[in-house]
């Protein structure tokens, strides 16, 4: 007013938040919410005591008995493997540590579908270690091969959170402290790293058995020839095979089973990983001590572990599909293209696009909402729904799957756009997390610079924040990519005529019993898996030269 | 008093500034003007609303309340404001805010790019700058491949690129050696005459704040304690606070009276000293409460005491005596003169007042500009 040039420019600063807030909120309950309550509606027509009845008594209640303690044991199993792992690459002297490291991340990027197909070629009758040895084991199809594949699988979890968990609360300087003051090794251990570590362990304990209850790959492979039902492959059977509305009522008291246990797991947890961040002591990293030669044979026996987990069951997929017929010798004179050529057969072809579309479109999909959720930072509202798009997340592919039907099975049955809704919800985490990370990491002030040298706030993020968040972007949309490409659970269920995934095709084909064809087929996904991995890999060095210097 | 002299519109002009993080209260109606061409410091403990009080200005935190005019222009007016694109500012950050993805080179054009510069043009007139800065042999480096001091230099030209009215810098020398520190003020001393541009410093250090500014803003919980020259509000501090903020200083309560024109009598225990007191003003008889800085006391003197601790500093000594006015510092010229323990004489040539309970009937001696 007493300036009578200025005065007129001057505005209200605009905010997007709400905006942003009513958009994601919509999302969420559009991609969630009703799927979710539709599900419940449908399963609680009866009341909850007829869920409760169908949960504990018959085929179903077995299902849910199997699923409650196999998860369990890979729960216990997982963890101290992952424990195990990650104190030899964090806090021993152990040669290859930083290979170690990679190959455990390289694992937990593996189909788990694959995986289970693996074991059955390596370690099953007739399998390449029958065939070297003449030892195959009976146990594989049945509950102790869940528990065991399924365990071998927990443990790169298991260590990947655990092993960040020491990373980022227990620096060495903190046991180096301890030890300074007088305390040995163990109780160093006993008074500093495990109090420490335990949100850590907590958060691990509650992936993997949240990973273990949801898993339907292993189950369905080992455990439906065996007639041993958990509740994902009796969802599974009750919604492909059966016709009957009971079944129907069936796998929707089970889809909600899945979410209550989920629910059940996660809650105690969320009390104990809400400790505080400490504060970075920014000491050198290593050892608090030689930890001597213990450390040579954990490591030795970690690779041995990933020899027998990984490596033998992909070397068997391998060299059964370069074999030219099941029975001969794995040898060179016997190899062949032929098995390939069988399993690119039209059908192959349209799953195989179907499963790069469907993963392309939910990478690009879950980049832009991940994006919106990740851009509405950690504060009040924000948070709120950044938590829920993480908890989304611990629900059951098969739950979504079932839910997303009931809600939008009407018009969307039998395309390809219904699993995409489903993958959209099961993935927007994977897509969240790491995008809310970097925009976290970003530091205010670097926005800042640019206002104030001039840049408005759409430029600002065209030239700043848009260069320095690209690695990132390219990272979540290929990690969003991979898991999508293999995904099983989800297309399962919803997928129609002309719209099975390569997975799918997988899975029928292994229920046929076509060996050799199944381990083709099986090969060529790992290899789509691992160029995407590869991507993933150069993506990731990328971010870390533009993290910010400090 | 020379700022009063002369009267352009100011460079920066805050009125009634009042902000606050959800509840707690970080500027309270703060008024400041900063005159053209002017350097001010703006001094404080940390958590005194320094960092606050710059982003207010540069447009990063919206003031609950208060008008900021920036070279006579309003840009803030209550809840109506210029973004900070629109304010004629530039920002020297406190960890540098480097872009990570940019060149040193690219860095500094990027203001002059967004003035509407075509990018040769831009880049050329950025690698005048790093010359100037004495890194422009570091132009193609990326932030993560400079030193700290590059990496503050880099962030200066950034600055300095911009060509704005008024410069902000938070705490920019903050764990820099003192040479590189040194070097950076006179780098800065010579840009801001050539610019004519007023400069907004915030700082926790007294002597950096003395170094580069015209004029001290001491800032005490979000609102201004006093503002002057750094002799002013060296010589005459409003309060206890403000004397210990800005050097080292002893508080002595006393009986005086007066002594003719700008001095006053003094008694320690026993004996009377007649001293000058700082200003020229006079309290009445009764009771004072007195500032005494090392340097305006002395070893050697009619004064009793006793050696409590000697510091040695090079050029001079400080000794802590134990008075009957209780415990005081005082400097002796060279190397320590007495030794712990020892009784030794000592002496007052002026002391300062402060405002207290004492001295409550005496008018406070605020001293402004």
């Amino acid at each position: 007013m007493t300036d009578p040039v200025a005065a007129p420019s001057l505005r209200r600063p605009t905010s997007w938040t709400p905006a942003g807030l009513v958009l994601v909120s919509a999302l969420l309950v559009l991609l969630v919410g009703i799927p979710l309550v539709r599900l419940f509606a449908v399963a609680l027509e009866d009341g909850p005591a007829a869920v409760g009845r169908t949960l504990r008594t018959g085929a179903t209640g077995q299902a849910v008995v199997n699923t409650v303690w196999t998860s369990l044991a890979v729960t216990v199993l997982g963890l101290l493997g992952g424990a195990a792992a990650a104190f030899v690459t964090e806090r021993s002297r152990a040669p290859g540590r930083g290979w170690l490291r990679g190959a455990l991340l390289a694992a937990l990027l593996g189909a788990p579908l694959v995986s289970a197909i693996g074991w059955t070629r390596a370690y099953g009758p007739g399998g390449l270690l029958d065939r070297l040895v003449g030892l195959h084991w009976d146990g594989l199809y049945g509950p102790a091969g869940i528990v065991v594949v399924g365990a071998a699988g927990a443990v790169p979890v298991g260590y990947l959170v655990i092993a960040a968990s020491l990373a980022s609360r227990v620096e060495p300087d903190l046991e180096r402290a301890a030890r300074a003051c007088g305390a040995t090794a163990g109780l160093a251990a006993r008074s500093v790293t495990l109090p420490l570590a335990r949100p850590g362990i907590a958060a691990a304990a509650a992936l993997v058995f949240v990973t273990g209850l949801n898993a339907f790959e292993v189950p369905a492979v080992l455990g439906i020839p065996a007639g041993f039902p958990t509740m994902t492959t009796r969802i599974y059977q009750d919604l492909t095979l059966a016709v009957d509305p009971a079944a129907f009522a069936a796998a929707a008291a089970l889809a909600v089973g899945l979410v209550v246990i989920a629910v059940i797991a996660i809650a105690p947890v969320d009390a104990l990983a809400g400790a505080g961040r400490a504060p970075r002591t920014g000491g050198a990293a290593g050892a608090a001590t030689a930890a001597g030669r213990r450390s040579w044979g954990l490591a030795a026996a970690l690779w041995t572990f990933l020899a027998i987990t990984v490596a033998l069951p992909m070397l068997a997929l391998v060299l059964v599909a370069l074999t030219r017929a099941v029975g001969l010798a794995p040898v060179p004179a016997n190899w062949t293209l032929a098995n390939f050529a069988a399993a690119l057969d039209g059908h192959t072809y349209e799953a195989l696009s179907n499963s790069v579309l469907l993963a392309a479109g939910a990478a690009t999909g879950v980049l832009l909402i991940g994006a919106l959720s990740a851009a509405l930072g950690r504060a009040g509202v924000g948070r709120v729904l950044g938590t829920a798009v993480t908890m989304t997340f611990a629900v059951a592919g098969s739950t979504l799957a079932v839910a997303v039907l009931l809600a939008y099975g009407g018009s969307l049955r039998d395309t390809l756009a219904i699993i995409l809704v489903a993958y959209l919800a099961k993935f927007w985490a994977l897509g969240h997390r790491p995008l809310a990370g970097a925009a976290e990491r970003l530091p205010a002030d670097l926005v800042r610079a640019g206002r104030v040298s001039g840049a408005g706030a759409a430029t600002a993020v065209r030239t700043i924040v848009g260069p320095l968040l690209r690695p990132a972007l390219g990272a979540a949309w290929l990690l969003v990519f991979l898991f999508a490409v293999h995904e099983l659970t989800i297309s399962s269920l919803l997928y129609g005529p002309g719209t099975k995934t390569l997975a799918v095709v997988i899975l029928d084909r292994q229920q046929l019993g076509d060996v050799a064809v199944t381990s083709a087929l099986s090969v060529l996904l790992t290899l789509l898996i691992a160029a995407a991995a590869g991507l993933l890999l150069v993506a990731r060095r990328a971010a870390g030269r533009r993290s910010v210097p400090t | 008093m020379t700022a009063a002299g002369r009267e352009p519109a100011p460079a920066l002009e805050a009125v009634g500034l009042t902000v606050s993080y959800g509840r707690r209260p970080v500027l309270r109606d703060l008024d400041l003007a900063v005159c053209a061409g002017e350097a001010m410091a703006v001094l404080g403990p940390s958590g005194c609303g320094k960092t606050t009080l710059l982003y207010t200005v540069a447009g990063f935190t919206a003031p609950d309340s208060g008008l900021i005019r920036i070279d006579g222009r309003v840009v803030v007016d209550g809840p109506r404001s210029h973004p900070p694109e629109d304010r004629d500012v530039a920002v020297v950050f406190q960890n540098y805010a480097l872009w990570p993805h940019l060149s040193a080179l690219d860095t500094v054009a990027y203001p002059i790019r967004r003035a509407g510069q075509p990018r040769a043009e831009a880049r050329q007139r950025a690698m005048v700058l790093l010359e100037r800065m004495g890194v422009a042999a570091l132009a193609d480096r990326r932030p993560a491949e400079l030193s700290g001091g590059e990496q503050q230099r880099v962030g200066v030209a950034r600055a300095l690129a911009r060509g704005a009215a008024l410069y902000l810098f938070d705490e920019p020398t903050a764990h820099l050696d003192a040479p590189l520190r040194t070097v950076l003020q006179e780098e800065l001393a010579a840009q801001r005459t050539a610019l004519g541009a007023a400069v907004l410093y915030a700082t926790h250090d007294v002597a950096e704040a003395f170094t580069v500014a015209d004029r001290v803003a001491l800032l005490r919980g979000g609102a201004v304690a006093q503002i002057g020259s750094p002799q002013q509000v060296y010589e005459h501090p409003v309060d206890l606070w403000a004397a210990r903020l800005t050097g080292p200083a002893c508080a002595l309560d006393l009986p005086v009276a007066p002594a003719g024109p700008g001095s006053i009598e003094v008694w320690v225990g026993e004996v009377a000293a007649t001293v000058a007191v700082a200003g020229g003003r006079e309290p009445p008889a009764g009771r004072a409460a007195l500032l005494l800085r090392p340097e305006w006391g002395g070893l050697g003197g009619p004064l009793p005491g006793r050696v409590l601790a000697v510091r040695y500093r090079g050029p001079d000594t400080i000794y802590r005596l134990d008075t009957p006015a209780g415990q005081v510092e005082v400097r002796g010229g060279g190397a320590p003169r007495a030794a712990i323990g020892e009784r030794c004489g000592w002496a007052m040539q002026r002391v300062g007042l402060l405002p207290g309970p004492a001295s409550a009937a005496a008018p406070h001696p605020v001293s402004r500009g």
